[in-house]
């Protein structure tokens, strides 16, 4: 009868998707952390979150090891094993959004302590950053509950990430002749793209939640060829 | 931390977007390529149609409709007394020895039926031969008469020349000539179980048939003589058509193009197949949830 055998390989393969998971709360932690840093243009903030990107590497290391290991020595098949190759992904997708976060605050000391900022352009940077948050915990919900429309729908809110950024390019062009200030709206272009790319790895874990329920894997958006 | 921070390190050269390939669609995916058939002699289709098994009054096989593909091995997988062994001993007309067993229900080997009222089933046995789980070679005998035993029974007399071509060839088909060829005469007890078996597989394409059935060929056996053994079978696919009983799922998974999952309801209902498909499909994303808990191992 099902569930009465392989009881512990069971309770380890739950407890290994709730570790990676976890890991989307760090990035939250982080992301939050990061945009309060770019907010205040807070130089020491910006430190912690590039510090603390250890936890989420270690937290990558230590689930991508213990998932080699399930692999290994207990042959997993059928949903076990997509869920296994989709965790696998998912970390991947984890350890890079922590990484765009560490991107974000190194650009942070760049600026400088009074940099000729934009308002305009910090809150439009600030939207993009609470939206991509939004898509974190989407993405993470929509794995727990294995909710193939709740990972579609991440590409609808992608896309006001992706419009944020575009509009952030459009300031930046307008913002004048002023050598410094052009320099500083460059910077913070990088740090937007950063963010952007935050959003684009949390539908790729939208895709994930696809393939654990499908079998089938397969772009919920093609952007090398776009429809 | 060296190795987050090489991780680090490679993310921040990312340039752009990492564009991905087109999505891998199952079809794509797909199921392994046929090896090419054999020159000169093409393996035959093994089709069983509402197939239906009785011991007396116990049925042990409930209605089960399919085909065993040639130059594919087709493995038949499920917990004991499921039907599977059952089911492949109908396949050569072996089910009937039994006293009170009855098959019911059409199997045909490339659109003949070997149950056909004219049809011989020793003749059935020699087309479609039969490796079983516990290495079963004429203990007395020779090695070499081992293997020549079923030209004896088959053609009458056979030249010792032909007689000795046939021994070496399907020694050598069975990966076991350069192991016994100086001990041919020696008995065929005296070998090692790895090597009783090969010389069953040996035994049993002497004759040339057109499908080997295997019960559980490598139940006996330790590890290397097994993964010889499965090695062994995805050769002769490419002259054979190969149906294989096996309780081990990873050698399910490991030797075999076709997976066949059989179940039973409970104890003392009759066995049925489940699913069958590229044994790729089975051990990924299997389409029937009794599929999936066996294969997961989650069946107690």
């Amino acid at each position: 009868m099902p569930g009465t055998v392989r009881v512990e390989y069971q309770e380890e393969l739950d407890r290994l998707e709730s570790s990676a998971l976890g890991g989307l709360d760090l990035v939250s932690t982080a992301l939050s952390r990061t945009l309060e840093a770019v907010e205040h243009q807070d130089v020491e903030l910006a430190q912690v979150v590039v510090a603390d990107d250890d936890r989420i590497d270690g937290r990558y290391l230590e689930v991508h090891q213990a998932l080699i290991t399930l692999l290994a020595t207990q042959s997993p098949v059928a949903t076990d094993l997509r869920l296994i190759s989709a965790l696998l992904h998912v970390l991947k997708n984890i350890e890079r959004m922590g990484d765009q976060c560490v991107n974000v605050c190194k650009l942070i000391p760049l600026t400088g302590n009074e940099p000729p900022s934009d308002q305009e352009m910090v809150k439009l940077i600030l939207t993009m950053g609470g939206q991509t948050r939004t898509l974190i915990s989407q993405a993470k919900r929509a794995f727990e509950d294995r909710d193939i429309e709740l990972a579609q729908d991440l590409v609808r809110q992608d896309d006001v990430v992706d419009n944020l950024n575009r509009e952030c390019f459009r300031l930046a062009l307008e913002l004048g002749d002023d050598a410094d200030r052009r320099e500083w709206a460059m910077t913070m272009l990088l740090g937007a793209r950063a963010i952007e790319r935050i959003g684009d790895n949390a539908v790729d874990i939208g895709e994930q939640v696809a393939f654990v329920v499908t079998g089938l894997f397969q772009e919920f958006e093609d952007a090398s060829h776009p429809a | 931390m060296g190795a987050a921070g090489a991780i680090r390190a490679e993310s921040e050269s990312e340039v752009g977007k990492v564009e991905m390939k087109p999505p891998i669609t199952e079809t794509q995916a797909g199921t392994p390529e046929a090896t090419p058939v054999a020159k000169g002699r093409a393996a035959k289709t093994l089709d069983a149609r509402e197939v239906n098994l009785f011991y007396g009054d116990f049925q042990a096989v409930e209605d089960v409709t399919m085909t065993v593909e040639p130059n594919k091995v087709t493995a038949l997988i499920g917990s004991s007394g499921c039907g599977k062994t059952t089911f492949l001993r109908s396949l050569n007309r072996m089910h009937e020895l039994n006293t009170g067993a009855r098959v019911e229900g059409s199997i045909q080997l490339d659109g003949q039926d070997i149950y056909g009222s004219k049809v011989d089933p020793v003749q059935v046995r020699r087309l479609i031969g039969m490796v079983f789980q516990q290495p079963n070679p004429f203990p007395t005998m020779s090695v070499y008469d081992n293997v020549a035993a079923g030209l004896n029974l088959n053609a009458g007399r056979v030249k010792k020349s032909e007689k000795d071509e046939v021994v070496e060839r399907s020694l050598r088909g069975a990966h076991l000539w350069n192991e016994v060829k100086d001990r041919l005469d020696k008995p065929g007890s005296g070998l090692s179980g790895g090597q009783q078996q090969r010389l069953c597989i040996a035994r049993a394409i002497a004759v040339e048939p057109e499908v080997l059935l295997m019960d559980e060929p490598c139940s006996a056996l330790d590890p290397v003589a097994t993964l010889a053994i499965e090695d062994l079978i995805g050769e002769l696919k490419s002259k054979y058509t190969i149906a294989i009983v096996t309780h081990n799922m990873q050698q399910a998974s490991r030797a075999s193009d076709i997976t066949a999952f059989f179940n039973l309801e409970e104890t003392g209902k009759p066995g049925r197949l489940v699913e069958i498909g590229p044994t790729e499909k089975i051990f990924t994303s299997p389409e029937k949830q009794a599929t999936e808990d066996y294969v997961s191992g989650r069946f107690g």
